[in-house]
């Protein structure tokens, strides 16, 4: 019985974790909580241009309105992808290849793993640059490069195409999933910032199809988020 | 050294707050208010990013007002109980909803009352009075 614990235990010390399913938005407390997330400290002139974007966006919402930050039907894109709402991810692992489809928007992340990263200037800037994949221990360690300048970034904060973002993926228990995201950016960041996702398993879940096709929502003249109404 | 078990276990048990980004915020919406209408379905719409509610509403003189009803996505609504078919063209129906803070005739629906008596919010969570 000994034997076998011990058996059990170094092999979820050193083989690599099955993380396939649907995961869903959560929050952790307890043991399980990861650690809050580091500030947001950016070199100037982007604290300017962002504490000026976080001031249109806070007064908008005193007028009772939104401040458009991202085109309504466009994607996130990593890492701000990973959580939209309480839309869930769904993980498809297989030895070659992770992938991630996430409900919202249906975007798609492909992992490569064991394959070496290609230099950040060689990767067609694009929402979901260039990920690879790697096993520490329990842990898929994931770096990401080639992330448009154009993608929304975590907080909104302004991000260049020198970013690159590492994440840790764990299960610290069976119906949980952490995905800690360091996000590091000589251009625009002062030092690195990381937080921690946190999701609970969905067991059998089936993912809902998500085509953003009768988006009636539209950006006005002065970047406001209106509502088109229908007289019929 | 108790000082750091204590923070440290304060640490362990804070709630960590996720930052989950929504579609887009409900600011447009006066979420303080509740407007209660009865009318006719002129459609159902049962798409991303939004589902929608079109309905006649008739006034005590038998004016028509038409209003737009916005819902969730498909996804949130069908775990609270809504199906893609729910609702057809010329069913009554009674909404309860956020009107828009412009005046328009809009507004988040809070929870719709069907013909049968059944009593739908807008996912879970969501305004759902049973």
């Amino acid at each position: 019985m000994k034997l076998f614990a011990f058996v059990v235990f170094t092999s979820a010390c050193f083989a690599q974790v099955d993380l396939s399913g649907a995961w869903a938005p959560s929050r952790a407390t307890g043991p399980s909580a990861p650690a809050p997330p580091t500030p947001i400290l950016l070199k100037a002139p982007y604290k300017a241009a962002y504490d000026e974007l976080q001031a249109k966006i806070r007064a908008a919402s005193a007028r009772g309105e939104q401040y458009a930050v991202k085109g309504l039907c466009s994607p996130y894109g990593v890492p701000t992808m990973m959580t939209v709402a309480s839309y869930p991810a769904e993980i498809i692992q297989t030895p070659k290849q992770i992938t991630i489809v996430t409900e919202a928007f249906s975007e798609v992340r492909r992992i490569f793993m064991g394959k070496t990263q290609t230099p950040i200037d060689d990767v067609p800037p694009g929402y979901y640059g260039r990920s690879v994949g790697r096993w520490d221990k329990d842990t898929l360690v994931v770096d990401t490069v080639g992330i448009k300048t154009t993608a929304p970034g975590y907080q909104n904060m302004p991000h260049s195409d020198q970013m690159r973002i590492t994440e840790r993926f764990r299960r610290p228990t069976p119906e949980t999933l952490h995905d800690q995201i360091t996000i590091e950016d000589p251009i625009t960041l002062e030092q690195p910032v990381t937080y921690t996702l946190v999701f609970r398993l969905l067991a059998d879940y089936e993912m809902v199809e998500f085509v953003c096709d009768n988006n009636r929502e539209y950006i006005d003249e002065n970047n406001i988020v209106r509502l088109k109404l229908h007289d019929k | 050294m108790c000082k750091k078990i204590i923070l440290g276990l304060l640490a362990a048990c804070a709630i960590v707050a996720i930052p989950v980004r929504a579609h887009h915020s409900f600011v447009m919406f006066e979420t303080a208010k509740q407007t209660t209408l009865a009318g006719t379905v002129t459609s159902f719409e049962w798409t991303n990013p939004h589902c929608y509610i079109e309905i006649d509403v008739k006034d005590a003189a038998g004016a028509v007002k038409h209003w737009s009803v916005e819902l969730g996505s498909p996804s949130i609504l069908q775990q609270g109980g809504w199906k893609f078919n729910t609702l057809k063209k010329g069913a009554e129906i009674t909404v309860t909803l956020n009107p828009l803070k412009n005046g328009n005739p809009g507004g988040l629906l809070v929870q719709a009352t069907l013909a049968d008596g059944k009593k739908l919010g807008n996912g879970p969570g969501r305004g759902a009075q049973k």
